[in-house]
């Protein structure tokens, strides 16, 4: 019988080469973590004396903070403009089609080359955004080397990358509504806010749930950018978790005490991921 | 506040939304053009005071020298070999498991595929990276084109059968049978009938899975370095160390690295929407 092995010999190829890519080098990841490893040389297996460590390493926590903040932030603030966004172009109008298309190309560019034009545009000698913001306040600063002002420097640039994403995610959630509820409302006279609040917002649900993890669990793993424009500076300020992990692992050839951050990583998102479920369905 | 007349009122939000519009077009472009207006200015027109908003004598060296001095050709070429392999080879083993999926899965699987496309979001690249170093180090095949075309292929695979799955779902079974009742096989009525209907779909598909690698970076860092292997955005990430204060070469390398996709994205716009969206919407 042909037919009976065929759906299993068409999926094989994907499931395997799906499982290689996660869950063997999740389990391997967690062996690492077990272990003392200098890149290199020979491992000796610690127990869980490298999450014992973790612990204690003011560091790491305070890169755990960074990077929750970074990410709730960023979320947050991409959601918020993200839905006024897509209430605001939701509708026909001229131009639509390149007014769209235009807002959407933050997010194609290279997280890498975001970085470089926004180190383009926050260069206190050469950029605009410095320029601009000298002829406001006369002072000429420099954004990323100033410990309190890199990381909301660098928020500002995530939420100009992926705005759109919210955007376009939204904008598709909104128009596939069913239009007789929006109907009946009008008819019965509701405010444009009171539409918003008990009819869009509520039906929205499943989408936002999804735009938001998305976009959530992206930022809390977030690194390209950060690589390009401060590598982590000034001092620690913008020291986020993947890139403490990338250092300690590969520049400190640490290898077993990166792969227990990457663990305790893990467990944040998961973390992040259950509470952003969890909030939705009890508002439910 | 006194209510407004309706037609007033109507005007007040027409002028404020155009203006908000134009707002946001602003914030969204204006980044992007003050990188391709400094890529085009001398190295003395860079550091000018008042900058100036249009280059008063545009020239093209920073392009000639990112090309002739920083490898960039060089890097372009690994992204187009390792893009383009694990784009064609995620989408063909891809397409076989939605094919399969869609035809003879049951309805419950649909949920718990739901579940192993969304999961592996929820690792942390950097957990994986670690041993994917470690293991293709021991293969040989750190800074060759092959480790890195496996990764992609394996990171996209999940979700392209995801998405291929739903386009073949659109197609009717019946077309198919009739297919085979005269005679063609499955394989045959697959090829002749059921390929050229999913053909969008998998564009739509290939250019969402050509986005991402194109633009990966993280991976590429720890698994190439030199430029033989390196991709565009290492490259181009490695060349802001070295060129220092010169801005218009940095400059010059994002536009090289963001134009295509940017280009190509735009003439896509359509599928690209359906792609990017289709997950969080059906």
């Amino acid at each position: 019988m042909r037919e009976k092995w065929l759906p299993w010999a068409l999926i094989a190829p994907t499931a395997l080469f799906a499982l290689a890519m996660t869950v063997v080098p999740l389990g391997y990841s967690l062996l690492t973590s077990l272990r003392e490893f200098p890149l290199g040389r020979t491992p000796t297996f610690v127990g869980l004396q490298n999450y014992r460590v973790l612990l204690h390493d003011g560091n790491f926590l305070g890169s755990l903070g960074t990077t929750l903040w970074f990410a709730v932030a960023a979320t947050l603030i991409e959601f918020v403009l993200g839905l006024s966004l897509a209430l605001l172009l939701k509708d026909e109008f001229s131009f639509q089609g390149i007014i769209r298309s235009s807002l959407i190309i933050p997010m194609v560019i290279a997280p890498v080359v975001v970085g470089i034009i926004w180190r383009l545009l926050y260069n206190a000698d050469v950029g605009l955004f410095s320029f601009i913001v000298q002829a406001l306040t006369g002072r000429n600063l420099s954004v990323l080397s100033n410990p309190t002002l890199a990381l909301p420097a660098l928020i500002l640039v995530d939420v100009w990358e992926w705005t759109p994403f919210m955007f376009l995610i939204l904008l598709a959630g909104i128009q596939s509504l069913p239009q007789e509820p929006f109907e009946a409302a009008r008819v019965d006279g509701a405010t444009p806010w009171n539409v918003f609040l008990h009819l869009t917002l509520p039906m929205l649900r499943p989408v936002i749930v999804v735009a938001v993890l998305i976009r959530g669990l992206d930022a809390f793993t977030v690194f390209d950018q950060v690589f390009v424009m401060t590598q982590g500076g000034p001092g620690t300020s913008t020291e986020v978790a993947t890139l403490m992990i990338y250092k300690t692992a590969f520049r400190f050839s640490q290898v077993g005490y990166g792969a227990a951050m990457a663990m305790a990583l893990l467990f944040l998102v998961m973390g992040f991921s259950l509470a952003v479920t969890r909030a939705f369905r009890a508002s439910a | 506040m006194p209510r407004l007349p309706l037609r007033a009122r109507r005007r007040f939000w027409l002028v404020t939304r155009v203006i908000l519009i134009i707002l946001a077009l602003v914030i969204t472009l204006v980044p992007v053009y003050w990188m391709i207006a400094t890529s085009l200015k001398t190295q003395v027109e860079v550091f000018a005071s008042p900058p100036t908003i249009w280059p008063e004598n545009p020239t093209v060296q920073n392009y000639v020298r990112v090309f002739a001095r920083r490898h960039l050709g060089r890097y372009l070429f690994n992204s187009v070999i390792v893009v383009g392999t694990s784009v064609i080879l995620s989408l063909t083993i891809g397409s076989l498991a939605a094919y399969s999926l869609a035809r003879f899965g049951k309805d419950r699987l649909k949920q718990k595929m739901d579940f192993w496309v969304l999961a592996p979001r929820m690792i942390p690249p950097v957990a994986l990276v670690v041993p994917m170093f470690l293991i293709l180090h021991k293969l040989g095949l750190i800074n060759k084109h092959l480790g890195l075309i496996l990764v992609y292929t394996g990171f996209n695979l999940p979700f392209v059968a995801w998405m291929m799955r739903s386009f073949f779902q659109e197609i009717p079974v019946d077309l198919e049978e009739a297919a085979m009742v005269d005679g063609a096989g499955r394989l045959r009525s697959l090829r002749d009938i059921v390929l050229p209907l999913v053909a969008p779909g998998m564009v739509a598909t290939a250019i969402f899975a050509l986005i991402i690698t194109y633009n990966e970076f993280f991976f590429a860092l720890i698994l190439t370095s030199t430029p033989a292997a390196a991709t565009l955005p290492v490259g181009t990430a490695a060349l802001i160390g070295k060129t220092q204060t010169l801005y218009g070469e940095m400059a010059a390398a994002g536009v090289v690295a963001a134009i295509p996709l940017v280009i190509f994205a735009l003439l896509v716009q359509r599928h690209l929407v359906r792609g990017l969206t289709m997950g969080a919407v059906k």
